[in-house]
């Protein structure tokens, strides 16, 4: 904030000692470009006294233009020739507005350069104001499960509770460190998909099988919260995407919508191509968010409700915009209203279909 | 803590973390209180209209209404049930905002549970003291320079004949000075009776709250009659009038 105010202070004093000098300047050329050619018609017109002193003195008007090349003589009277004037006055005026270009052109200088230093700056200063708030929010969402694992440690300390009750005070501990370190792991990635750092790869990926894949690791966990996974993706169906990038996407958009179906319900996964493009739709029966939230989501550190009780880091959306972008893909959620369910749409390039052999 | 049942204090906790939620429940059960919680502002709101309560514990940072919010609303329709404030936002300025908001004490994430808990005590307590200083038909109200106090109602009628409501705050300090009416009471008094110690970092916020009761209820606020300041010490109230 201060280096910017010496920053314009000093970029204003720049430019009027610059239009000063260059105005003294100016000033100064067009004095010694009138005093030059005044000091040339002086010349010529002592050439013409000379030479009407020799027409008087008896040299023929022949002699006299032959000796004198800027001399004319009509009727018995010398003067100059006429384009001589003329050649004055206009050298004299290309030299002064020569003078008003480069004085013109040296401030148009002058001022690009201050613009490009001072949007720089603020280039910077943005970077850096992101910076501070990124910071603010990540240490304020480290403290709710801080405080939850205060708040159980010291209640253990406290009250010296039955095993059953220290065992649930003991899983609610290890869930809030597992919740800490899952933020870790993704305030690092976000970071590094920020800066982007990442080098994704662009390859022709098997949709039905990479989410496959993905469905069968979280099967468990479906159906332990009554949760029934479906999936219609056509064989052969081909994107074009970094395999690991879209596991990860995957991932995060099926266990987010997990959460969201925490109480029971079903998870409905549907993909389609068209366009050169292929979008996979992740429809699920949860708590779902108001229509206006949707862009929202993916912001970091959205969360939006929590009716489901899950516990979110407010970061797994934000990777999930990042990777689809630098797949050159995107993605959007859509839902009713809370408690009518979401849908998601990933949207890949679509690979060409494999030819046949 | 030897509370009855049907005599325990109730405490609505509003909190969208699952697990702090449930370890501040539990510990305010423990401790004998009747406790209710609530995820989000809108919720605590729909609870709060039909189950008054003696405290609520409220965490800023809520999805949807915050905790700011609900507690100004609260306030604008005439509750003044204490609120606790919890948040991971510990700096000066958002402390200042939660009091502003009408928060009775702030507590920043993560808190101790035994500090917690002593605040929790303090703020009931200093509740309890205030409902039986005014229990009364004559300690309900307060009548000085043509003004009338009702304590109970939060509402004052001045001299001049405007109705006015009183903050929950504003309504202690006059209490706390009307119990004292000639005495001197000093600011650390007024502070540790009205908010507990360590809430403020500086005892000028009392003078501020002074400032407000002058001006609704002196005739000339500059030239006191009733609220005096005792110089290097705190203040006299004097329900006659200075002469």
């Amino acid at each position: 904030m201060k280096a910017t105010r010496v920053f314009q202070l000093t970029a204003l004093a720049l430019v009027l000692v610059s239009l000063v000098q260059v105005g003294w300047w100016l000033f100064d050329q067009r004095a010694y470009t009138i005093e030059k050619v005044d000091a040339a018609r002086r010349a010529y017109n002592e050439q013409a006294a000379a030479a009407q002193a020799l027409l008087d003195s008896g040299t023929s008007a022949a002699q006299v233009e032959a000796l004198l090349p800027a001399i004319v003589v009509r009727e018995g009277h010398a003067a100059l020739v006429p384009e001589i004037e003329t050649r004055l006055r206009t050298e004299e005026r290309r030299r002064i507005n020569q003078y008003a270009w480069e004085g013109a052109f040296f401030l148009f200088a002058l001022a690009l350069c201050i613009a490009v230093i001072a949007g720089a700056l603020r280039a910077e200063r943005r970077v850096r104001e992101e910076q501070e708030s990124f910071l603010a929010l990540v240490s304020h969402q480290f403290k709710t499960p801080l405080a939850s694992l205060q708040l159980s440690l010291e209640t253990l300390a406290l009250r010296a509770p039955e095993p059953a009750q220290a065992r649930k005070l003991i899983d609610r501990m290890l869930a809030d460190l597992a919740r800490m370190e899952l933020m870790v792991t993704q305030i690092l990635e976000s970071a590094r998909l920020e800066r982007g750092r990442v080098e994704l790869r662009s390859e022709p990926i098997e949709l039905a099988g990479a989410v496959q894949r993905v469905v069968s690791q979280l099967e468990e966990r479906a159906r332990a919260q009554r949760i029934a996974i479906s999936s219609e993706i056509a064989p052969g169906l081909k994107v074009l995407s970094d395999p690991l990038a879209l596991d990860v996407v995957v991932r995060n958009i099926l266990e987010n919508a997990l959460s969201a179906v925490s109480g029971g319900g079903s998870i409905a996964l549907a993909a389609q191509s068209g366009n050169g493009e292929v979008e996979l739709a992740v429809r699920d029966s949860g708590v779902g968010f108001e229509p206006k939230d949707g862009a929202r989501l993916f912001e970091k550190f959205t969360r939006l409700n929590s009716a489901g009780g899950h516990y979110g880091t407010g970061l797994g959306l934000f990777i999930v915009r990042r990777l689809m972008e630098l797949a050159r893909g995107r993605v959007s959620a859509h839902s009713d209203g809370i408690g009518r369910g979401a849908r998601f749409v990933l949207t890949w390039p679509a690979a060409a279909r494999e030819s046949p052999p | 803590m030897n509370l009855k049942v049907q005599n325990a204090p109730r405490v609505l906790v509003v909190e969208d973390d699952p697990h702090l939620a449930a370890g501040v429940v539990e510990n305010l059960r423990a401790e004998g209180y009747e406790v209710s919680s609530a995820r989000d502002g809108e919720e605590a709101h729909r609870w709060l209209r039909g189950a008054p309560c003696d405290l609520i514990v409220l965490d800023v940072m809520l999805p949807g209404l915050d905790g700011f919010g609900l507690c100004q609303m609260l306030r604008s329709e005439g509750n003044n049930t204490p609120v606790l404030f919890l948040t991971a936002r510990g700096d000066p300025a958002d402390r200042v905002r939660g009091l502003e908001a009408g928060g009775d004490d702030y507590l920043a994430k993560p808190f101790h549970l035994e500090e917690f808990l002593l605040r929790v005590r303090a703020i009931l307590r200093r509740w309890e003291w205030y409902r039986a200083a005014s229990a009364t038909q004559a300690t309900a109200v307060l009548r000085f320079g043509g003004n009338e106090v009702d304590f109970r109602a939060f509402h004052a009628q001045t001299w001049n004949g405007e109705s006015q409501e009183l903050t929950e705050k504003e309504a202690m300090i006059l209490k706390v000075l009307a119990e004292h009416s000639g005495e001197i009471v000093s600011r650390e008094d007024l502070l540790e009776r009205v908010w507990g110690y360590d809430v403020f970092p500086s005892t000028r916020t009392v003078d501020n709250f002074i400032l407000r009761l002058r001006k609704r209820f002196e005739k000339d606020p500059a030239n006191p009659r009733h609220f005096l300041t005792v110089w290097g010490v705190g203040y006299r109230f004097l329900s006659e009038g200075e002469p």
